[in-house]
């Protein structure tokens, strides 16, 4: 059910959740959202729900202690050394909590991984900095934390919202303007979900059914391609599909991608690519190191432990460090030396940013080191050799069947396609497009075992 | 009134979300009687609507519900499912039963007829019983032919019953024989090989209930199959050859080169029910292949996908239709019953369906086909597979299909398996 394309969230869960939540009165809403979030996580996650639920009054207790403190911190110097004790001290924790977890996962049990741990300990994390920095303007009561914690829209896979972008304890008002936004959202989300990321899934599992060994190299280009598009629909869908559920109940829409394809260079498209991930890692860790404003050296190190960082939080294999490392790299090249260039000449940028994105997302894919080897053997045939068994005819009998996913796709990463869809997203013909996006997908969801979101398992 | 109208103005997306989902919904709610019986429903997970969508998979259309004659459609949409291949137990029922009422007329058909009825009710108010169902229609129908197959007849009188009476499941073999004859006879010509092997004991109600592909002939069909004298040829061996087969079949023409020889009739999620009518994409039918050209050769391999489906009788007493409307269509050719490939052992200690003992279940059942003159049986799973008898995990990606470099061992075994008189 913590899938959002469920059958059983979308026709069970949400329906019943959003009739209870429309006709009790606004200041009752708050508790039954957090209620309903419970109830979503502890249907998903029936044991481990006590994770959530200690890490959650943990740093409720921590954060409540800074909050307190800091009228007092005011006037005595001392206090606000207190305050940032304290903070450190929940830091620690929440950082152990998500590394104790996580290794756990990796070396013994991956079953283990209790959901969504790493957006939720994120969220604790900028909830306590924001906390100290005395950027939580309104008073954090133990609902509202708990709320924003555990909300079902966000607590598996993000986007990782702010706390203020809450604006917890005050009224939200469900308009039908808001319901009919949100709703398109949603369904917007569920269509590139399903009707394209899940498609060209069935891609990739096919590459890695034959063997990369036996791959021809324009069909080693093309699962680098589809993948890449899988990705990005699969997470941006989510994320459509979690913000439209937000907007519904009357929140302000989080943006977490904006067109990265149409990027020209590797640091504009992860500003673009999982924005909310991006802004946490610059708030809460670049920034303090020092930024960009600092020798180019100290500039390198901020990049390079940014990076790394990035890399292991995606995942435990040693591939997410090659990903993040290689992507930081890129990165420290732009500021230093080439970035001006790219956006001189904005096709370059274009071509530069669409070659190595997908080559980093083949790294990101394939967890096991020799498979990576034999893939970027394949795509780089002067470097990989001849291949075993390669089927020359496989890359226009893979054009053939999945071009219809590959145009809608690059249609969809052009910004004007969507701005279109933005301007006429009131016309009755749009409408009814959307209406049968939804049908579409609920067919498609109804006759096949569905992917469980990549996500998920953080 | 006001605020209906300006909630209206402003939520057309929802009002025709809402409105389109309950008009599905009442058409799964009204076909769920008759024409979507066949389709399972939870409707704690999920809506009424769902079936209406599943039912397209299997040929089955909204409007079939306002058909004046419910029976005809329900008799129109079980041909379709047969054809994909995909009865599931209850539309299995409805399936035996149109062809029972429809088909005989003798007395016992009657009885048939009207334990048919009785299925039918029994099927929209519970869907719980869905192997009654199955079971049932069976007894329906061969008891027509002959007094009843023991168990399944016996079955069908009670659908309370959890398991078969014991005396009735050993009275089984017996009768089935007669109405195997009975059948023959009815459905095709007489030059169907002789000294087929007859079933040890019929799969039990538990074994069905449970998708236990039960191992009803033993082994004897594969010993007296390996007993043939197979001598190794070379590749121009296949120029006249025929392959059918499923996604496994698809690897095995992609990364060998045998498809330079053999023609290839093979498509993902192929299976023994879709083998004859299925038009292969830009080839047409088998029938039209064997029309076109004569084969001398026929290899097929299929079985994967249906693991799930029917007992192991359902699925044997296809498989045995099709090699011989095969043998009947192409006389001269041998024919090459492969055996199914099967699953590594992480996948067969994880899948209560997809398991190597379902596999080798129906594999001792389809090697009792041959007859070591003009059919054959061979087992690929001699070359792929471990000490256990699992796919070598090596060889896979995805616990089930051959990895495209070792398709080679494939062809080697075919190479090592050629008939010559």
């Amino acid at each position: 059910m913590v899938s959002f394309s469920s059958l059983e969230f979308m026709f069970r869960f949400l329906p019943v959740f959003l009739i209870i939540y429309y006709l009790v009165p606004s200041k009752y809403r708050e508790t039954v959202f957090l209620a309903g979030s419970l109830v979503f996580y502890a249907v998903g996650e029936p044991v481990l729900i006590l994770v959530l639920l200690f890490a959650t009054a943990l740093n409720y207790y921590y954060g409540r202690k800074v909050w307190e403190l800091k009228a007092e911190a005011l006037r005595h110097g001392w206090v606000e050394k207190k305050r940032k004790s304290y903070t450190g001290q929940i830091l620690l924790l929440d950082v152990a909590i998500l590394v104790f977890f996580k290794c756990f996962a990796a070396f013994v049990d991956s079953a283990l991984l209790p959901l969504g741990i790493s957006f939720y300990t994120f969220k604790m994390i900028s909830f306590q900095i924001d906390i100290l920095r005395g950027e939580i303007s309104e008073e954090p009561k133990v609902k509202n934390v708990a709320l924003y914690f555990t909300m079902f829209p966000q607590v598996v896979s993000g986007p990782i919202m702010r706390y203020d972008e809450g604006t917890f304890g005050r009224e939200k008002s469900c308009s039908p303007e808001k319901l009919e936004d949100g709703l398109k959202y949603f369904v917007l989300g569920l269509g590139m979900k399903v009707l394209l990321a899940d498609r060209l899934a069935i891609l990739w599992n096919d590459l890695q059914m034959i063997g990369f060994q036996s791959i021809s190299t324009p069909l080693a280009w093309l699962g680098a391609a589809g993948y890449s598009l899988r990705l990005y629909f699969d997470f941006w869908g989510y994320s459509l599909m979690a913000s439209g559920i937000l907007v519904m109940l009357g929140y302000e829409f989080v943006e977490n991608f904006d067109h990265p394809y149409a990027a020209k260079s590797i640091s504009e498209f992860y500003r673009r690519w999982h924005i909310t991930l991006g802004s946490w890692f610059r708030d809460y860790i670049y920034i303090p190191l020092g930024g960009s404003r600092c020798s180019s050296k100290r500039l390198a190190l901020n990049l390079a432990l940014v990076w790394v960082l990035t890399g292991i939080w995606h995942g435990s294999g040693f591939n997410f460090v090659i990903w993040g490392v290689s992507l930081g790299g890129l990165i420290i090249m732009e500021k230093l030396v080439y970035g001006k260039y790219l956006h001189k000449f904005p096709w370059a940028g274009n071509l530069y940013v669409l070659i190595l994105i997908p080559l980093t997302w083949v790294v990101f894919a394939i967890t096991d080191l020799k498979q990576l080897g034999i893939y970027f053997g394949r795509l780089f045939p002067l470097i990989g050799g001849e291949g075993i068994m390669v089927n020359r005819q496989d890359f226009a009998n893979y054009t053939r069947n999945y071009s219809v996913y590959f145009i809608m796709g690059i249609l969809l990463c052009f910004p004007c396609v969507f701005r279109f869809y933005e301007k006429h997203k009131k016309n009755p013909l749009m409408i009814l497009f959307l209406t049968g996006v939804f049908w579409l997908s609920v067919y498609y969801v109804s006759s096949s075992a569905i992917n469980p979101f990549m996500y998920l398992n953080f | 009134m006001k605020k209906i109208r300006e909630f209206i103005r402003k939520c057309p997306f929802f009002l025709l979300l809402v409105s389109t989902g309950v008009v599905l919904s009442l058409l799964g709610l009204g076909g769920k009687n008759n024409v979507y019986a066949g389709q399972e429903y939870n409707p704690l997970t999920e809506p009424a609507a769902s079936v209406v969508f599943t039912a397209l998979n299997d040929g089955i259309y909204p409007w079939q519900i306002f058909s004046e004659e419910s029976r005809s459609v329900m008799a129109e949409a079980e041909s379709t499912k047969e054809e994909s291949g995909e009865t599931t137990p209850a539309a299995g029922a409805a399936e035996e039963n149109s062809e029972g009422s429809a088909e005989e007329s003798m007395a016992a058909g009657e009885e048939g007829a009207e334990g048919a009825a009785g299925r039918d009710d029994g099927d929209g108010e519970d869907s719980d019983m869905p192997a009654e169902g199955e079971d049932g229609g069976e007894g329906i129908e061969e008891g027509s032919g002959a007094a009843g197959t023991g168990t399944q007849a016996g079955e069908a009188d009670s659908t309370e019953e959890d398991s078969p009476a014991s005396e009735e499941n050993e009275a089984a073999p017996d009768t089935q024989e007669d109405a195997e004859d009975d059948e023959n006879v009815s459905s095709s010509e007489s030059d169907i090989p002789k000294g087929r092997l007859e079933p040890l004991r019929a799969s039990t109600h538990e074994e069905y209930i449970n998708h236990i592909s039960a191992d009803i002939y033993g082994d004897a069909g594969v010993k007296r199959a390996a007993e043939y004298g197979f001598v190794r040829v070379d590749e121009s061996y296949f120029d006249d050859a025929l392959f059918i087969g499923d996604s496994r079949t698809v690897g095995l023409r992609d990364y060998t080169d045998l498809s330079d020889h053999a023609d290839f009739y093979s498509e993902t999620s192929l299976t023994i029910y879709k083998v004859l009518e299925e038009s292969f994409k830009g080839k047409g039918t088998v029938t039209s292949a064997l029309e076109r050209k004569d084969y001398g050769k026929i290899y097929i391999m299929v079985g994967i996908n249906e693991l799930g489906t029917g007992t192991t009788e359902d699925f044997m007493k296809k498989y045995t239709e099709v090699i011989d409307t095969l043998h009947e269509l192409e006389p001269e050719a041998k024919i090459f019953i492969q055996g199914i490939m099967r699953v590594t052992g992480k996948k067969h200690n994880s899948d209560p369906i997809y398991n190597n003992n379902n596999i080798n279940a129906r594999n001792n059942a389809i090697a009792t086909l041959a007859d070591n003159e003009q059919i054959f049986y061979i087992d690929v799973n001699e070359v792929v597979c471990d000490e256990e008898g699992n796919l070598n995990a090596e060889y896979t990606f995805d616990q089930l299909h051959l990895l495209g470099a070792y398709d080679e061992l494939w062809k080697e075994f075919l190479l090592n398996h050629g008939v010559i008189e």
